[in-house]
């Protein structure tokens, strides 16, 4: 598995298997899927081939240094791939002196060379060169591989005495400088070298294991986050198919909604035409009983048209095509017709009419027929759900919108209150429940489906009122409470504010 | 499992797995403690928050086998926290064997069971059958009150195939035995799939004593 040169020039290349049955080179290391394929290190093993993967040089030559100067003694730090990671030594004289002799020069070279061949796995390894100092070659196994070297040396065992008779015999040498520079060379008794070899062992080790643990670390954060983003992004496209499923489903609805109305209306349009005129005796008189048949059709006709009619208003608004014909309107004087117009329905319940308009209200920008209906809609509710004997109390006057939102960042610019109308109708009805305010603009809800028995109605008024409004650049706001009434008030901006939103 | 004939190196990879705190690393943490000292490498704890695993904690277990076989299990852990689910199954990447790890204890049936399904979830979305893939299953914490008792465990372990194992993991009993039963399936497991006892020439039988004697140095696994 190891790609250290001197180690594997004589041997053939064999495959590996892997786990999932596959066999390649040995020369690219086999792993499962990599998930943090970016770096060199194997995730799904921790596994690492060699110290250069992920040791810190500078630590590692800082190492040796401190060791250099400690010991006296020369290192170098080698990768499995044989790289030379960090090196302190200093030349001893006598290298120094020997290289100026040619034959000495070439037994030194050879020397060099075979010290770098010594690629040992497990046991450490020693050569000893012409002058009789030694260089010990220090595996480094990490989780049972090995995945690189140190060599320690050149440096004389104590115990030698003599200068050794190969380097003698070499011949053109100046025995007594040789004996001399020999003399100043490191000397280390054995068991003294055994121990500073175990010592550097272990500190390579552990800055081994911390590199190595620093390095699956961050490349586990790495993956992790990765893994974390693939599920939410397919989480989120779930979602995503889900939500325009809905929304064409919506779509489909409306449609649905706009074409079945129309159909419905067309052959109403008969129904109430017809019986209109045989109600006013065109087709031949009618008695009495006959006239309150057909007038009974025509009636229920009406109602039918009218309902249908909302739900084609309905559509238009949310499919965005209703068209609003805006002009000036005096929105105190609609509201006050529109108040006119329930007299006799309030006049049959003995309810108390009250209008207010504040002088000099400014016109505003609207479409007078949809904002009647708005109008009409809302008083109609309150007529309705007022009890015998109460009141329903008609404002027409001007307010400051203050912006939403309790952000005060820039509130000098951003909290500038405008100008607005705001038309409201309070009445002294049976109220709704706070948890219901939000919900009653929704269409087809009412608070309870058993008043759509008892009080009339469909359910679709408020939601049109409030997407007319919306349509106008308007807001509506509902304030209630159960059992003593409740004010719907519609705020439009002044001409001129915002007029942008509506139209459509 | 990495197998690299060149350095006759053999690397399998162990998981254990299992719901929050039902001693995963404890395990590990044993069998650091338990294994000769040549045989086992520094045991690895990559990121924790209050002590618990983020990441992964591992193991190196190496030794020699047969004819010169370098054999390297590399025991992790998984996180058993819920929120980790992505880590989990980066860790059972390429995984030979997992021991999920139980808590013995009445109250975490049902940790146990989720956490038992999310792995064999894991396992497939890591291409791995739930169904083939060497499984023991360890009851930690027997010394815990509140506990399934033996007799219990006993029986419903017949109803499944895999082995089960009682641990009491911070004393280190039942540990080794759950390590070894683990080894021994992965490895015929494995001898099944690529022939590692002909390609090494090494009978599954002699293995097993092996790593029993280089684990424990012959000591009774007790």
């Amino acid at each position: 598995m190891t790609a250290d040169g001197a180690h594997n020039d004589a041997q053939p290349e064999e495959p590996v298997a892997t786990a999932d049955g596959t066999v390649r080179p040995s020369a690219a290391v086999s792993s499962p899927p990599a998930i943090g394929e970016s770096s060199g290190i194997d995730i799904a093993l921790a596994d690492l081939q060699g110290l250069e993967e992920v040791v810190d040089r500078e630590a590692l030559r800082d190492i040796c240094h401190s060791f250099f100067d400690l010991f006296n003694l020369s290192v170098r730090v080698f990768g499995a791939d044989g790289t030379l990671l960090a090196d302190a030594h200093e030349d001893a004289e006598i290298h120094a002196y020997l290289r100026t002799v040619p034959s000495a020069r070439v037994a030194l070279a050879k020397d060099v060379d075979a010290v770098q061949r010594l690629v040992p796995r497990k046991e450490e390894a020693r050569h000893t060169e012409i002058t009789g100092a030694v260089y010990d070659v220090v595996p480094l196994v990490y989780q049972g591989r090995p995945v690189g070297r140190f060599v320690v040396g050149p440096y004389l065992p104590a115990e030698m005495r003599e200068v050794p008779a190969a380097l003698l015999a070499l011949g053109d040498l100046d025995r007594e400088r040789v004996r001399d520079l020999l003399t100043a060379m490191p000397r280390v008794r054995e068991p003294t070298a055994k121990r500073i070899r175990a010592h550097l062992r272990r500190v390579v080790d552990l800055l081994l294991f911390a590199s190595h643990r620093a390095h699956l670390t961050s490349e586990m954060h790495v993956a992790s986050v990765r893994a974390s983003y693939r599920e939410l992004a397919e989480k989120t496209a779930k979602l995503q198919s889900a939500y325009d499923r809905l929304r064409e489903l919506d779509r489909l609805k409306s449609n649905f909604l706009a074409t079945v109305s129309h159909e419905l209306r067309t052959p109403l349009t008969s129904i109430i035409g017809y019986s209109e005129m045989l109600e006013t005796g065109i087709a031949g008189e009618l008695n009495a009983e006959q006239k309150d048949f057909v007038a009974t059709i025509h009636g229920k006709g009406d109602q039918l048209l009218q309902l249908i009619s909302s739900l084609l208003d309905l559509s238009k608004l949310e499919q965005g095509v209703m068209t609003l014909h805006r002009e000036r309107v005096d929105p105190g004087e609609l509201l006050a017709e529109v108040a006119k117009t329930m007299v006799p329905a309030a006049h049959r319940k003995s309810i108390v009419l009250e209008t207010h308009r504040e002088e000099g209200l400014p016109l505003v920008d609207a479409d007078p027929v949809r904002l009647r209906q708005v109008l009409f809609n809302l008083a109609e509710n309150a007529v309705k759900f007022t009890p015998e004997g109460g009141s329903v109390r008609f404002r027409a006057e001007t307010t400051e919108l203050e912006p939403e939102g309790g952000d005060t960042l820039g509130a000098v610019l951003m909290a500038a209150p405008e100008r607005a109308i705001a038309l409201s109708i309070e009445d002294t009805g049976i109220g709704m429940p706070p948890t219901e305010l939000a919900r009653i603009f929704d269409a087809f809800y009412q608070v309870d489906s058993s008043s759509t028995r008892e009080h009339g109605g469909t359910g679709l008024g408020l939601s049109i009122v409030k997407r007319l409004i919306d349509a106008h650049g308007g807001s509506v706001r509902v304030e209630s409470e159960p059992g003593a009434g409740t004010r719907f008030t519609v705020l439009l901006p002044e001409t001129g504010s915002d007029i942008g939103v509506g139209g459509t | 499992m990495q197998l690299d004939f060149k350095t006759r190196e053999l690397t399998v990879k162990l998981v254990y797995y299992g719901p929050a705190l039902s001693g995963k690393t404890t395990n590990l943490q044993a069998i650091h403690r338990l294994v000769e000292s040549d045989v086992a490498g520094r045991l690895m704890t990559l990121e924790t928050r209050d002590d618990r695993t983020l990441f992964f904690d591992l193991l190196p277990l190496t030794f020699e086998a047969g004819s010169k076989l370098q054999v390297r299990f590399k025991l992790f852990t998984v996180p058993g926290q819920v929120i980790h689910n992505a880590t989990r199954r980066l860790v059972l990447q390429g995984a030979d064997g997992t021991a999920f790890i139980a808590d013995s204890q009445l109250s975490e049936t049902k940790a146990n069971q989720q956490a038992f399904l999310d792995m064999q979830e894991n396992l497939r979305e890591n291409g791995i059958d739930p169904a083939s893939h060497p499984l023991v299953i360890q009851f930690n914490k027997r010394d815990l009150p509140n506990v399934r008792s033996a007799e219990e465990l006993e029986r419903l372990a017949k109803r499944g195939k895999e082995p089960v194992f009682t641990a009491i993991a911070t004393r280190g009993t039942g540990v080794m035995e759950t390590f070894l039963g683990l080894a021994e399936l992965t490895w015929r497991r494995l001898d099944a799939t690529h022939q590692l006892g002909e390609k090494f020439d090494l009978d599954a039988d002699i293995f097993l004593q092996e790593v029993r004697e280089r684990l424990v140095g012959g000591r009774a696994a007790e």
